[in-house]
């Protein structure tokens, strides 16, 4: 069988029927599958290993009982990981080689150029036994959902526990007013905190917004690959909570509102230059379609096609940046990144609750005047 | 000679889809030359070919003897002066008042700091304003371009069209999206930069009785290739049924 003709016959060729574009289409369609069928495997290798390893865990716990939480608890090792890493990709495997497999399902149905070629069974995926595999494999999740969590109801409403209940919300409800004036003083810093790393942040992430932003970094391999580079680098970012960053820069600038300001200022950018890119890749194409026809370079393109059309957007988002990082801030200071959570950890950590009570009761009035005065600004702007 | 030199244009975008099939024609200096076909034929691409905002596959695109197709990026800019272009949707910057809509015309002959900063010189603003009183919208000068109609933003673009002053204009589909009365006073603009400025003019059309109203010369696109080139009064029943199919009827606009 001669390949150019198996080629020609294609119908997702397109309308020409020049045989140079439909071999180097069809040559295409060839190595997506290939790619594809690799990604299949992964993914299918994926949904083996975890449904394997949790029916595992699950038969561990039933049989064996939760290790009690003062002993250490035990694992299967290394040598069972890779034990059960090893059943699962076999197992995937063979299941990769339907063309039924929620793999190539997915990777098939998700794919520009392969999607035409998707297995649509009669009656619908979900009725065949790979959809039922599936379905089982979510059951599973939630048996394991319930051992993991180690759901107790009892515990929940036992007397002694709602006394507790009852010990501790008591004291929230009758807040110690003398603290007052320390608390007003330490929520003022809680807020600078959050000012100072949203001002910082903007045009940080202003600026590199625009180098995240697919549209507009698309044109050649060069740019493309700073587009990667930002936006691998802001989710690498925007994915260690703010928390953690805290924890990090008390230990690189000791404990106190300064350590709260940077942790809240990376993961600011971070978020901020997700939610600006995405805003610059939702604009309408035209404006840019038209400065750019009349020979302006990049620069005035941005400045005059893209800059006005996101304006507003960025106003809004930096509003609803500030709004959540005072939010933040008073979490943060749990650690020790300064502000009024550093009052509250020390309250709780003497058990002092009316004290705490107090302390709940501002960052909530706080949160509560901020949250409505930043959807009337951002209402007002729109 | 030839002004405008298209050969063998050809576009694959990525998805397979052939947009142009190897197309070749002239275009001489001062013509008005409508371009027809239905929907998805290849108009909108060709038009986009020629000033690069859609890179060709193959083929190449020779105005006035420089090779566009072959302009490194800088050099590409410095030729796109010389090309206007219309939009079906305007394209305006919405936010922006109509007079600096105008003045983004001459974009490419200002210094970058100097347009970011807004300060355009005295006689740019002069120039803007020469333009607006072209198209009869002067006294909207102020006016942010979200605030007008359809007709009148279609002639702020092509105010910023004239601002930039080209040789060659491209029009793509820019009355498809206007009414009636309103399409004609657009036409009548693109008409007065053909022959008072002797612009050479590409338009996309989807109305026949524009083409034969307006245009010099015509050439139709069927599924990416030429179907047809000729004067506007050749397109008989017979040339409209093989541009347009069988089942096609015209209908007109007055």
């Amino acid at each position: 069988m001669k390949e150019s003709e198996t080629e020609t016959t294609k119908p997702a060729a397109g309308a020409s029927d020049r045989p140079t574009t439909a071999v180097t289409f069809a040559a295409r369609i060839e190595r997506a599958a290939r790619g594809a069928r690799v990604r299949a495997v992964l993914l299918d290798f994926l949904l083996v290993w975890y449904a394997v390893g949790g029916g595992l865990f699950w038969a561990r716990w039933t049989f064996n009982g939760p290790a009690p939480p003062w002993e250490r608890p035990e694992s299967i090792g290394s040598s069972g990981h890779l034990v059960l890493a090893a059943v699962a990709l076999v197992l995937a495997l063979l299941w990769s080689r339907s063309r039924l497999s929620p793999g190539r399902m997915i990777t098939w149905s998700t794919h520009p150029l392969l999607k035409a070629d998707a297995p649509r069974p009669e009656g619908g995926w979900w009725r065949t036994v790979h959809g039922i595999l599936v379905l089982a494999i979510l059951a599973e999740t939630v048996a394991l959902g319930w051992k993991i969590t180690e759901i107790d109801l009892v515990s929940l409403f036992s007397s002694e526990g709602l006394a507790g209940a009852g010990r501790i919300f008591g004291a929230l409800f009758r807040p110690e007013f003398g603290i007052l004036p320390l608390v007003l003083e330490k929520m003022i810093e809680t807020i600078y905190i959050a000012l100072v790393a949203t001002v910082v942040a903007v045009p940080i992430a202003f600026l590199l917004s625009f180098f995240g932003a697919k549209n507009l970094m698309s044109g050649n391999r060069r740019s493309l690959a700073v587009y990667g580079a930002v936006r691998f680098s802001t989710n690498l970012m925007r994915s260690i909570e703010p928390v953690l960053w805290a924890i990090i820069f008390t230990v690189w600038v000791s404990f106190g509102p300064f350590a709260g300001m940077l942790a809240l200022l990376v993961h600011s950018v971070a978020s901020l230059v997700k939610l600006y890119s995405e805003q610059v890749e939702s604009i309408d194409a035209g404006p840019v379609e038209a400065i750019e026809a009349t020979g302006a370079n990049r620069v005035q393109m941005v400045w005059y096609a893209v800059v006005p059309q996101i304006v507003l957007p960025y106003l809004g988002f930096t509003i609803y940046r500030w709004d959540i990082n005072v939010r933040m801030a008073t979490i943060i200071g749990l650690v020790g990144g300064g502000g009024v959570g550093e009052l509250l950890m020390q309250y709780l950590g003497l058990a002092k609750y009316g004290e705490v009570g107090m302390i709940v009761v501002v960052i909530t009035a706080v949160v509560w005047a901020l949250d409505y005065a930043s959807a009337k600004v951002r209402e007002a702007i729109a | 000679m030839g002004f405008l030199k298209v050969e063998g244009l050809t576009k694959v975008y990525d998805n397979g889809v052939v947009a142009l099939d190897n197309v070749s024609f002239t275009v001489e200096r001062g013509e008005f030359l409508g371009v027809i076909g239905l929907s998805g034929s290849g108009k909108s691409t060709l038009l986009r070919c020629v000033n690069r905002l859609v890179e060709p596959s193959s083929g190449r695109v020779i105005l006035d003897g420089i090779d566009v197709t072959a302009l490194d990026v800088p050099s590409l800019r410095a030729e796109r002066r010389r090309i206007g272009m219309v939009f079906q949707h305007f394209n305006l910057v919405k936010r922006k008042s109509v007079l600096v809509n105008v003045l983004t015309g001459s974009l490419a002959r200002q210094g970058t700091i100097a347009s970011v900063l807004g300060s355009f010189s005295a006689e740019d603003r002069a120039k803007a304003m020469q333009c607006l009183e072209i198209v009869g919208l002067a006294d909207r000068a102020r006016v942010r371009a979200s605030e007008l109609s359809g007709g009148q933003q279609q002639r702020v673009a092509i105010a910023r069209s004239l601002m930039q002053g080209p040789d060659l204009l491209l029009a793509d589909e820019p009355v498809a999206s206007l009414d009636p009365a309103t399409s004609h006073s657009v036409m009548d603009h693109l008409e007065r930069a053909n022959k008072e400025l002797g612009q050479t003019i590409l338009c996309n059309l989807h109305f026949l009785s524009l083409v034969r109203r307006y245009t010099t010369r015509v050439i139709a696109l069927k599924g990416g290739e030429l179907a047809f080139e000729g004067r506007p009064e050749e397109i008989d029943e017979d040339w409209f049924k093989r541009i347009y199919g069988e089942q096609a009827r015209e209908v007109g606009i007055e």
